[in-house]
């Protein structure tokens, strides 16, 4: 899971293109410059590449921090 | 550049962050009107826009208000006054119109056609902005499965009959572009085109990850628009035009027709000639000798394309970008406006290093994708066409009609040195006979006697130490390894202290690289090794090799024989010999080839 958890940040950093972005399961949009509704689409292509899983359309919509997506992600992938 | 699209959704976003502020050479007012989501596209434009040198100013409607927008004078999109306004309509959006559809198919169809055509002419009554209206995208709902195409107030008809007329009322409005993101979508295919969710949770007409081919689409448009496109095709002939080598080959042993193996040169040329019919000039750019390229034009039955199609036939031995430079001064083009086609990588490689302005695109390996790989690249967009366009052409030819007169290579020896080219020189060995046998048999044009010695004669030679010196040059450089491509058999005459060469070959793939000024140089230093003082050469002519015709003039000798059939003798004083400047490094160890046969390292 720790895996998920460092491949997931990395992929956050990536798409806000901040390299020093401290990312914890408790991180929500709020503490993120630039991650609004728009960007967290781009985040969701980014993570379903990165994973090469699919989310349902209420899963993009209910996450609320890092660590659902943790959650999410580990969920597909068994 | 058109040729790199490299439309990748993400790279794309992330370049955009990063995009330079400095202020580029052109710049271009851009409104967005949409009943989808039109944010995700700004950076797109952006990037792509940047690419193309043009800084973009973007001024977004407000989502699904794309008639309260025009309807009101006092909108802020009159205030911007964009040079162009994109019009995104959305097959999603349509269905749930068509969904709430409370009149006849009819009237829905007519009342969004006109939906569609008041926004354009408000538009145009305004200020008179470029329009780029997308069209629809086929809706993968089918109510009537196949049957949908025999009712005419099926969503799938209705959507088919909306775009014949955006197509149709496009077509009376000179400043109205279709955007054909439904061309787009099926190229890409529907199944991945679609991205439902997407749509539920953000808006978006198509996967994010296609948003870049819409833009580049929309770019593509608006660059015609700028007066940016291709007028000019050059292309290269053996194995590009048709499969196989004409010098080699022959006229009607070159590959090209309705079926087999020339069946994708033949398609190729198909679309070069509507190409041209369209009023795209064609130009053709080739290593052969001129009397040998023109033959297939003019007598095998299978080539589409004939001379009069090609305004401009360049053929010779020179360079292909000093000749595609004179192609652009002979038609007076821009280089900008040319696009070259070459199978040869080193070709390719080249244009691209001496004539950045030329649109060079990477041909795949198989001819049968050429024209896939071409229109991928949609280079042949245009804003207008008319019947002087179509006769373009034909003036081009007439003016053209003369021929390209010889001139120098200027920095090329730079991208020589640039290649990166190592050579492995060295006696004949027993692997290798197989090979040289082979070579021996099928050079045609570069080689000086033609004499088609077996493998057992080449064994022999082999292994006569001391009165032969058969070589063999093999050639690697940064693309790859070209294997072996030259042979030199040269006698040994003590008596008359005389190197006598008596055969010079070489594969036409790697002509004007310096090979054979290599070869030379490494020939008189074995003749001085060998306290050798002349050297004496021989040139037969045949049918093909009248590029080799003064091979040895070039290269200081003096011509002391011409016999009736055309055999001329060639001869040279060791030390008279000025080494020539070569860009190729050696691999091999040069001395003592006489010593040790058929050593190799």
């Amino acid at each position: 899971m720790n895996d998920v958890q460092d491949r997931l940040a990395d992929t956050i950093r990536d798409v806000f293109d901040d390299p020093a972005l401290q990312i914890n399961r408790a991180t929500t949009a709020a503490d993120v410059e630039g991650w609004d509704s728009l960007t967290h689409i781009n985040l969701i292509v980014a993570v379903e590449k990165e994973f090469r899983v699919r989310f349902t359309t209420a899963e993009v919509t209910s996450l609320k921090n890092v660590g659902d997506l943790i959650d999410a992600v580990g969920r597909k992938l068994g | 550049m058109l040729i790199l699209r490299d439309l990748d959704y993400l790279g794309i976003l992330k370049e955009a962050r990063r995009l330079s502020q400095t202020k580029r050479r052109r710049s271009l007012r851009l409104a967005i009107l949409g009943d989808c989501a039109t944010q995700q596209f700004v950076p797109m434009l952006r990037v792509l826009f940047g690419r193309e040198d043009y800084d973009v100013e973007i001024y977004e409607g407000n989502f699904d208000a794309i008639e309260l927008e025009v309807l009101n004078p006092e909108s802020g999109i009159y205030q911007f006054g964009p040079d162009i306004v994109i019009v995104l309509n959305s097959v999603q959006s349509l269905r749930d119109k068509f969904y709430e559809r409370k009149t006849s198919s009819e009237e829905f169809q007519s009342a969004a056609i006109s939906r569609i055509t008041r926004t354009w002419d408000l538009l145009l009554s305004k200020h008179r902005p470029v329009i780029l209206q997308s069209n629809f995208v086929a809706p993968f709902e089918r109510i009537f499965g196949n049957y949908d195409q025999k009712i005419a107030s099926s969503f799938t008809s209705i959507v088919s009959h909306l775009n014949s007329r955006i197509a149709a009322e496009a077509r009376k409005r000179s400043s109205v572009f279709v955007n054909d993101v439904e061309a787009l979508a099926s190229w890409v295919g529907r199944k991945s085109w679609f991205d439902e969710r997407m749509w539920s949770i953000a808006k978006s007409f198509c996967a994010l990850d296609h948003l870049p081919l819409v833009s580049q689409n929309i770019v593509d448009i608006a660059m015609a628009n700028l007066g940016k496109g291709v007028k000019c095709v050059v292309l290269d002939l053996d194995n590009t035009l048709w499969g196989g080598v004409v010098g080699d080959d022959g006229p009607h042993g070159v590959q090209i027709g309705p079926h087999g193996d020339g069946e994708p040169f033949y398609r190729l040329q198909g679309f070069l000639k509507e190409l041209k019919n369209r009023g795209i000039i064609l130009a053709v750019c080739s290593k052969n000798e001129h009397a040998n390229a023109v033959l297939p034009f003019q007598e095998n039955s299978g080539m589409i394309l004939k001379l009069e199609d090609i305004s401009v036939f360049v053929a010779n031995w020179e360079n292909k970008p000093d000749n595609i430079k004179k192609i652009a001064k002979t038609l007076n083009i821009g280089l900008d406006s040319m696009a070259f086609l070459d199978d040869n990588r080193f070709e390719r490689e080249a244009v691209r290093t001496f004539i950045p302005e030329v649109i060079v695109p990477e041909l795949p390996e198989d001819p049968a994708d050429y024209v896939k790989a071409l229109s991928e690249l949609n280079l042949f967009e245009t804003n207008s066409f008319s019947t002087e366009d179509a006769q373009r052409p034909e003036l081009y030819r007439q003016e053209a009609d003369r021929r390209i007169a010889e001139s120098s290579a200027g920095s090329f020896e730079e991208f020589l040195q640039s290649l990166d080219m190592t050579i492995e020189v060295g006696r004949f060995t027993a692997e290798q006979l197989g090979r040289i046998a082979q070579l021996i048999q099928r050079s045609n044009q570069f080689n000086l006697t033609t004499q088609r010695h077996n493998q057992a004669q080449c064994e022999a030679m082999m292994n006569n130490v001391g009165g032969c010196l058969p070589l063999t040059a093999s050639l690697k450089d940064r693309f790859g390894d070209h294997g072996l491509i030259s042979i030199v058999i040269a006698r040994i005459d003590r008596q008359s202290a005389t190197l006598v060469l008596s055969d010079w070959l070489m594969s036409c793939r790697v002509l004007s690289r310096g090979v054979e000024e290599f070869l030379m140089n490494y020939a008189i230093e074995q003749a001085k090794g060998l306290r050798l003082e002349t050297v004496v050469a021989v040139y037969i002519p045949t049918a093909k090799n009248a590029m080799v015709k003064e091979f040895y003039a070039r290269f200081g000798f003096d011509k002391i024989a011409v016999h009736p059939d055309g055999k001329s003798e060639w001869m040279l004083k060791v030390e008279d010999y000025q080494p020539r400047k070569v860009f190729i490094r050696s691999e091999a160890p040069e001395a003592h080839l006489m010593e040790s046969q058929g050593q190799r390292t």
